[in-house]
């Protein structure tokens, strides 16, 4: 008898469904899920939106308001970083969890001696990892897109958001680098010990890929469209390589070896 | 597979990790309905040996079938057909028991109605009552029982059973003994128990494998490791008082006897067999020695696992 060469959604389905449940019931993992992008996203830039709106202020003035080490970041950041900076953070949360979350649990053996694949086990990992990541990105900034419109509207008098531009940046490189950064977080899960140690040592290996994201795409906005897209092919070449490596290199064999 | 073939036959398996051999060259195997015993002390390569049996670990060299299946070619299908129960129960805190059973219900292809029907093996580890409650606040006890259920939910022909009683009190200890007991006898299911507990595998197993630091020092039922092991027959006389040098003395030249020796209340003799304990209390009363009572002792299991470990610490 050979074994199946195709992959078992419904695994992939249930591993992540356990894992994104146990997101669902943690207040500790969700609320800063669920706030950090509000904040970010749509009351910041409506509250800047809204003064100006006012006439009374000048949006620059706005930054006299708030305090010294927040008015820099919230000066210097255009929102598609931040959406970048949300991406790999909620990231390393997630991923790192992966299977270091597995080993501080005790509940990695069990899984390694229940009839799923490997490749089908890495995959459910990833796409744990990735795809809230990328969702709340893409619904956080789409609420801002909504806000920016909606404040823009009384000078504008039309929806000027998303452009063209942006919209590259935000569905095609922004998943792209969350791709490279999870190849990255789940080999370092992988590794680890916990959870803790997987976010402190993939926090470090991601947060420069962070400040070069943050760097490449503030360039790739004044470059247009096409090189915006093919820098985007790149990261995903990047993402892509760097995950099918982890995918052949993750066998049960060596997590039973690491237990 | 029929009846008469064997559920476990492993050659020469071999594994070493960075930090050392840990099973060399290990043969044994198992029959339907058998329960095999795996004894020895912590880092003896039991839990090793379950891994590769069920497919999770590759080995360096040697070969195995297990239900008649290749276990690191095929090992997707014979996971299907084993249930394992870890040795930290390994449950999921984050949520309840019956949570923790249909999330493998899921992954073992069970449906949603299937895995909860079949939930309620809880209530035969008599866990029924806690179904509904997170994990996270259960004792040793109740995870194992837990975990146990789980092993048990899709009905496999052979079960891996990894210290299941190591934490539990003895009143769940009793429990689950006798749950694995009759899962054997009654269902006929094989189950390989790793356990360090003696009391524990001369209770269950049919066989047992003695391991020492990776090597396979004993294999077979407790008889034949005893007779094996066991070429003496201890018999504890009570005289009342120390036996006398010179009864000792009388006592050492009778034919058959090994030695003997003085103890508070009489005398421990070693003979070759049963038969010669008549001689031994005819010598004690010939020599004048009031005889209150004779111990024949056959060997336990202690006596046998204490003796292969002496034996394995012994350089080759």
């Amino acid at each position: 008898m050979s074994e199946r060469t195709r992959t078992d959604w419904t695994a992939v389905r249930s591993i992540m469904g356990r894992d994104l449940l146990a997101v669902r019931r943690s207040k500790a993992v969700l609320l800063p899920m669920l706030l950090v992008p509000l904040l970010m996203l749509v009351l910041l830039p409506a509250s800047v939106g809204f003064a100006a709106n006012r006439g009374g202020l000048d949006p620059s003035q706005f930054l006299s308001f708030v305090p010294n080490g927040l008015a820099e970041p919230i000066g210097r950041y255009p929102e598609h970083e931040q959406v970048v900076i949300l991406v790999l953070g909620y990231l390393v949360a997630l991923a790192g969890d992966a299977f270091a979350g597995e080993k501080e649990r005790k509940t990695l053996e069990t899984l390694l001696h229940l009839p799923i694949r490997d490749l089908d086990l890495y995959i459910g990992k990833l796409l744990v990892g990735f795809v809230p990541s990328v969702a709340v990105s893409w619904i956080g900034f789409l609420l801002f897109c909504i806000t920016a419109n909606l404040t823009a509207w009384p000078t504008m008098h039309r929806a000027f958001m998303p452009t063209l531009l942006w919209a590259v940046m935000i569905l095609w490189i922004a998943p792209g680098v969350a791709a490279v950064g999870l190849g990255v977080m789940v080999r370092v899960s992988i590794r680890v010990n916990n959870t803790q140690e997987a976010q402190q040592l993939g926090g470090a290996v991601v947060l420069p890929l962070v400040i070069l994201a943050v760097a490449q795409t503030t360039a790739l906005l004044l470059a247009g469209i096409w090189p915006t897209f093919l820098a985007g092919c790149v990261v995903w070449a990047i993402a892509i390589w760097l995950n099918v490596r982890g995918a052949r290199s993750f066998t049960r064999d060596r997590m039973a070896a690491r237990l | 597979m029929g009846a008469s073939e064997r559920v476990i036959e492993c050659e020469a398996l071999t594994r070493s990790f960075p930090s050392g051999m840990a099973l060399d060259a290990l043969t044994i195997d198992a029959a339907p309905g058998e329960v095999l015993a795996l004894l020895g002390p912590n880092g003896a390569g039991k839990t090793t040996t379950m891994r590769l049996l069920n497919g999770v670990l590759l080995p360096d060299s040697g070969t195995a079938r297990v239900l008649g299946l290749d276990p690191w070619r095929d090992g997707e299908a014979l996971r299907r057909r084993t249930g394992v129960l870890t040795e930290n129960a390994g449950l999921d805190e984050r949520f309840t028991a019956l949570e923790n059973l249909q999330f493998v219900g899921r992954l073992r292809g069970m449906s949603e109605s299937e895995a909860r029907t079949r939930g309620a093996l809880l209530e035969q580890v008599d866990m029924g009552h806690r179904a509904d409650v997170k994990v996270q606040g259960f004792s040793t006890g109740q995870r194992k029982r837990v975990a146990l259920a789980r092993a048990l939910l899709h009905d496999p022909e052979l079960l891996f059973l990894d210290e299941p009683t190591s934490g539990l009190d003895p009143a769940a200890t009793r429990a689950v003994v006798d749950l694995i007991g009759s899962l054997a006898a009654d269902h006929g299911r094989t189950v390989v128990l790793c356990t360090h507990f003696l009391g524990e595998a001369g209770k269950l197993a049919n066989r047992m494998a003695v391991l020492f630091q990776g090597r396979l020092h004993a294999f077979g039922t407790p008889d034949d490791l005893a007779a094996e092991l066991w070429s003496r027959f201890e018999v504890r006389l009570d005289l009342g008082a120390p036996a006398s040098p010179p009864l000792i003395e009388a006592l050492v030249t009778l034919p058959h006897v090994h030695e003997a020796t003085a103890t508070d209340r009489g005398a421990i003799v070693f003979t070759s067999e049963r038969d010669d304990v008549p001689a031994v209390v005819a010598a004690c009363v010939a020599a004048g020695s009031p005889v209150y009572g004779v111990d024949p002792r056959d060997p336990n299991l202690e006596d046998v696992y204490f003796a292969i470990e002496a034996r394995a610490a012994v350089p080759a």
